[in-house]
């Protein structure tokens, strides 16, 4: 298993992407590799001993029509056993090394004392709902802010979706009546790479009725002091907004960043 | 009995019951489904053009991706695959037909004016738009409002109803009706695929029957499984992907056993390690059933269950190896002769190899959480199944001789893998490129979308390859050179020892096995008596110590012809249609006002053709089933069979075990539907809703008639027509009494405690829901029973059953079954 010391230096945890593009490399590179060397292999067999119209040698044991259907055994069986063996051990050590990430992505990093944040997402047709601890909520845009680990508690108020963001691999079922979890976190340098404020789609990706096309939102990242400000904005609105929200509508979504703009101008 | 007309007339093709006609029928039919599925699916690949320009709206486009997986899934890929069992199984096992002809038809018709009802249900204000995999709560008439979603549902359970018959048929077959000497290894590696398939159809598809009717029930009656908040959306995933992954191999398989087939015969090898790829195959059988909440790793399951499942995952992925690389060996030293069907068989393999190392990347939880709903999954599967189905294509290809007699043109045939191939990988290839879009999307990153425009065109490539094979097997039907008895150089199987297209009765003689090899063996039959079988020279031997031939004596009728035509299979499955199309819009015109007792319920009918027509289906579908029953319809069992592991079980009863097996999966889902829901609400919170007294006392009601139907057995047996009269007299009162209880019961409840189907004036609505339909469900069962007791009861009267008391033998197991449904129901709703 993975040591979580090496996924974890200092501060510096690993993303969600960080850990799937490794596996998604390892797991593209082996199964390319093996693809082609078992494709290869069989094409140039399959070539070697084509029909070329000759005629079959003495030896050559042509099964019949209606004898009793037997098999055959010799070096090829051995051969077919030393091929599934080895098989056998590609597959389970990689799903072995999966499984060591696995441990880590379930768990997240461990973030020691700071305070995590912790945000409810709810999805409805067609939209997400972010509701924030002070009880302030948001429609389609989720605004967190940077180097810390944000913890999501994900549920639906009506269909089953899927709530995802490609951008940091992050992924999980919205199911009414259930609360699924995932975390991710990213890092200040990243922030600032994007020009101060770092901006991820999110996607449906359940089915979930006419409008899960188009059912698109957006998380945005800012610098923590920003948020900090930003945050302690919405204190005010949190009776209001929250009682309103409990009603919910319904109705035509509308993405309200006009509270960040102010913030990361 | 009537006599088989022409293949010529219209006429022929409604009554027939041959195993070989029946499967023509399935494959055109199944290869018509082709083209529609196809259509729907060229139409959501013009959508997928452009990002940004649309030729559907949503809806519509939830429609065609929707209608696009069932047809292909369910209406396509499994029957194609069952119109080559339906006409080589029972070839390579040296059956005459299938165990059940008339049942045969009936699951063909069943399957094919299923598909009628789906496409009527796109003309009912728009088909179900949730998705093939049906997501709750998406798929109940709150989200999913129209008459046509629910005509699709009522679809996919008629389909699924003539499945089962087709399973128990198959199974019944296979176990049953092999010639003498082919032991269960020695069977072809095809017939060897198909009853796996059929064991895990047996099982996969009465989960899916079950949840089909929880939903029926949702959609028609108003009850509220899969909106209900406890637990609602994970029981439908549950209960669909216990039917779901099986369901993966259950298409695969048939197309695996064509490529064992194949690839023997056109390298002239025998299947490498014989013994470990059938053991692989039971293998994967059994293993499919444990795999499958990996379609759920992102729901809210507990990481010790993820766990479990990723090692089941990865662990049926071993013996596919095995079977891959044997396939591959088998080719080796051979002499491989490049025919169309090869071409298209081997094509399946390397389509496969990409399909199964794609999917291991899915066993990968991590890798899975990233490629839930997106095009990686879309592309893996279309690589496992479609890919699967190229080889049946193959198949067509080598049977297409067999089947007609004439050649087919191989210059066109080459061309038309070639174009399919190419077609194939422009498609599927490109979605793994532009895996990031998610599912079912159309306004998908614009960065993908070149990969997409490939897309798009090779699905167009795709589509036009089939004309390539149309316009080949319609030419050569009507001109193509003769193809003989056997074109083949390497062909093993009994098909091509016959005549091509085989008699009606397919063999010259009996055929055996009985000395290592296919021979005809002329049975000796003295008049009117049982035949006498036939030693190694063909001259009659009289040792008699074949135990189970002489159980079969006593019941044979040895001057009687077998029968090869009857209406009845159409004429109920026509009524079935009628009375699922009347059932789909039922809801919507009828509705009932509250009241204090049912006689003075209002009840208003805003439309009356539905109603109407569930009355006239239900009309019809009795009075077939009665002029069935009274057809005087003759399928003889094999004299001389090999029957491991069902040795002296004779073949209907060997049937009703199958059902009842099939029956025992529709049940326990219902009571796992119940359990779980109820755990989700937590355990305690609940209370039974009715007065325990009124169950007791139909405990015993029920338990005292399965007395009385031993009491039957047992006259019949003794030859008393009083005895056996009263005996059943006494279960039909018993019954009749057991449902009257139930009456008043549900009366009860509704009119004086306040609790229906959707409403619980007491707790959670979802209870009765619970409550109404698990024990509904039961009481079908026992309506059903009836039913036919009554018919027994006719035939009694008149004198029947004296001499051969098996019918009423195996009533009695289907009614003990029903009892003992009752003795877990009684402690679940009114005990605890």
């Amino acid at each position: 298993m993975i040591d979580p010391i090496t996924l974890q230096q200092g501060t510096d945890w690993r993303a969600q992407a960080e850990v799937f593009d490794e596996i998604f490399f390892v797991f593209l590179t082996l199964g390319t590799v093996i693809g082609i060397i078992v494709v290869s292999y069989t094409l140039w067999n399959v070539y070697k001993y084509r029909d070329d119209g000759s005629e079959a040698p003495e030896d050559f044991d042509a099964p019949v029509v209606g004898e009793l259907p037997t098999g055959q055994g010799g070096p090829k069986a051995k051969k077919l056993f030393l091929s599934f063996g080895l098989s056998a051990i590609v597959v389970i050590s990689l799903v072995v090394y999966a499984y060591g990430l696995l441990l880590y992505v379930e768990d997240g990093p461990d973030t020691g004392d700071e305070g995590d944040i912790e945000i409810t997402v709810e999805g409805y047709q067609f939209g997400w709902e972010y509701f924030y601890p002070n009880g302030h909520s948001e429609m389609n845009e989720l605004v967190v802010p940077a180097d810390q680990r944000i913890d999501l508690k994900i549920t639906s108020r009506d269909v089953w979706h899927n709530f995802g963001s490609s951008d940091l691999r992050i992924k999980s079922d919205a199911i009414p009546g259930e609360t699924s979890e995932t975390w991710f976190t990213v890092s200040s340098e990243e922030v600032q790479e994007q020009g101060g404020e770092a901006t991820y789609l999110v996607e449906c990706f359940e089915l979930c009725g006419s409008g899960h096309s188009a059912m698109k939102g957006q998380i945005t990242v800012i610098p923590q002091d920003e948020w900090e400000e930003w945050y302690a904005g919405t204190e005010g609105d949190s009776e209001g907004a929250n009682s309103s929200n409990v009603e919910s509508d319904l109705g035509t979504p509308s993405v309200t960043g006009s509270a960040v703009g102010g913030v990361s101008a | 009995m009537s006599e088989l007309p022409p293949t010529t007339s219209v006429r022929r093709w409604l009554v027939t019951t041959n195993h070989k006609d029946i499967g023509i029928l399935y494959m055109i039919t199944a290869l018509f489904f082709l083209l529609f599925g196809g259509v729907l699916a060229l139409l959501i690949r013009v959508q997928l053009w452009d990002p940004a320009n649309q030729v559907l709206s949503g809806l519509a486009y939830n429609e065609a991706v929707t209608a696009h997986g069932l047809i292909m899934v369910f209406w396509f890929l499994s029957p194609f695959g069952f119109g080559f069992a339906n006409y080589f199984v029972p070839l390579q096992i040296g059956a005459d037909d299938l165990a059940f002809p008339r049942l045969n038809a009936l699951s063909y018709w069943m399957y094919l004016l299923s598909g009628v009802l789906l496409g009527i249900s796109f003309f009912q204000g728009g088909t179900l738009s949730a998705g093939w995999t049906m997501y709750a709560p998406l798929n109940v008439p709150m989200y999913t409002p129209s008459i046509g979603s629910t005509g699709a549902v009522l679809a996919l359970a008629m389909f699924v109803i003539g499945i089962t018959a087709s399973t128990v048929n198959f199974l019944t077959s296979i176990h049953h009706s092999r010639a003498e000497g082919m032991g269960i290894m020695d069977m072809p590696m095809f017939t060897w695929s198909m009853l796996a398939t059929v064991w895990m159809m047996l099982f996969a598809f009465a989960a899916l029957l079950a949840v089909g009717l929880i939903l029926a029930s949702d959609r028609v009656l108003g009850s509220v499984y899969f909106s209900a908040t406890e637990g609602g959306s994970l029981l439908w995933g549950h209960l669909f992907w216990f039917f779901g992954h099986p369901e993966v191999y259950i298409v695969f398989f048939p197309a695996l056993g064509v490529m064992l087939e194949l690839f023997q015969t056109f390298s002239g090898r025998r299947l490498v390690g014989r013994k470990w790829v059938i053991i692989a195959i039971c293998l994967i059988s059994v293993q499919s059933f444990l795999v499958w909440m990996h379609h759920m790793f992102l729901t809210t399951i507990n990481l010790e269950i993820k766990t479990l499942m990723m090692a089941t995952t990865i662990g049926i992925s071993l013996p596919f190896d095995l079977v891959v690389f044997s396939l591959i060996y088998t080719l080796m030293k051979g002499r491989i002769q490049f025919t169309t069907p090869f071409l298209f068989a081997f094509g399946a393999l390397l389509l496969f190899i990409v399909g199964g190392i794609t999917g291991v990347f899915l066993g990968a939880i991590v890798l899975d959480y990233e490629f839930r709903g997106t095009y990686w999954v879309v592309a893996h599967f279309h690589y496992v199944m479609f890919g699967g189905a190229t080889a049946l294509f193959g198949g067509a290809y080598y049977w297409f001789p067999k089947m007609t007699g004439k050649m087919y043109d191989e210059f066109l045939g080459k061309v038309h893998f070639v174009v399919f191939f190419i077609g194939f990988n422009a498609v599927y290839a490109s979605m793994f490129i532009g895996w990031e879009t998610p599912r079912r999307v159309f306004e998908y990153n614009p960065e993908f979308q070149i990969f997409h425009q490939i897309g798009t065109i090779g699905a167009f490539l795709l589509g036009f390859s089939f004309f390539i094979m149309f316009y080949n097997f319609l030419k050569s039907f009507v001109s193509g050179p003769d193809a003989g008895e056997n074109p083949w150089d390497y062909s093993r199987t009994a098909e091509w020892a016959i005549p091509s297209p085989p008699p009606i009765e397919n063999w010259p003689n009996r055929p055996s096995y009985a000395s290592g090899k296919l021979e005809f063996v002329k049975d000796y039959v003295p008049d009117g008596g049982p035949a006498v079988k036939a030693d190694e020279n063909g001259n009659a031997a009289t040792d008699g110590g074949d135990s189970h031939a002489d159980h079969i004596r006593e019941y044979a009728h040895w001057d009687k012809h077998p029968s090869h035509a009857s209406i009845w299979p159409f004429a109920l499955s026509f009524a079935t249609l009628i009375m699922f199309l009347g059932l789909s819009g039922f809801n919507d015109s009828i509705s009932i006002g509250a009241a204090d007792s049912l006689a003075t319920t209002p009840v208003t009918i805003s439309n009356p053709i539905y109603p109407v027509l569930t009355v006239i289906g239900l009309l019809g579908l009795v009075y077939s089933g009665v002029k069935w029953g009274f057809e005087d319809f003759y399928a003889p069992p094999a004299e001389f069979a090999e029957r491991w592991p069902f040795n002296g079980v004779e073949k209907v009863k060997l049937g009703m075990w199958f059902f009842l097996a099939s029956d025992v999966i529709v049940f326990g889902a219902f009571i796992s539907a119940a359990v779980f829901i109820r755990y989700n609400a937590g355990w305690q919170e609940w209370s039974p809703l009715t007065e325990s007294l009124p169950g007791l006392i139909n405990t015993f009601v029920l338990l005292t008639s399965s007395f009385t139907v031993i009491l039957a057995l047992v006259a019949a047996h003794r030859k008393s027509r009083k005895g056996l009269l009263a005996s059943l007299g006494a279960t039909i009162g018993l019954g009749l009494t057991f449902l009257a209880i139930k009456m008043w019961e549900w009366h009860h409840e509704i009119y004086d405690v306040g609790v229906t189907i959707s409403e619980n004036s007491h707790g959670d609505p979802v209870q009765a829901s619970i409550y109404y339909v698990t024990t509904g469900l039961h009481g079908v069962h026992v309506v059903g029973g009836l039913l036919i007791a009554g018919f027994l009861f006719y035939r009694a009267y008149h004198g029947a059953y004296l001499e051969d008391e098996r019918p009423v033998e195996y009533f009695g197991l289907y009614w003990h079954f029903v009892d003992i449904v009752w003795v877990f129901l009684f402690p679940l709703f009114y005990l605890f």
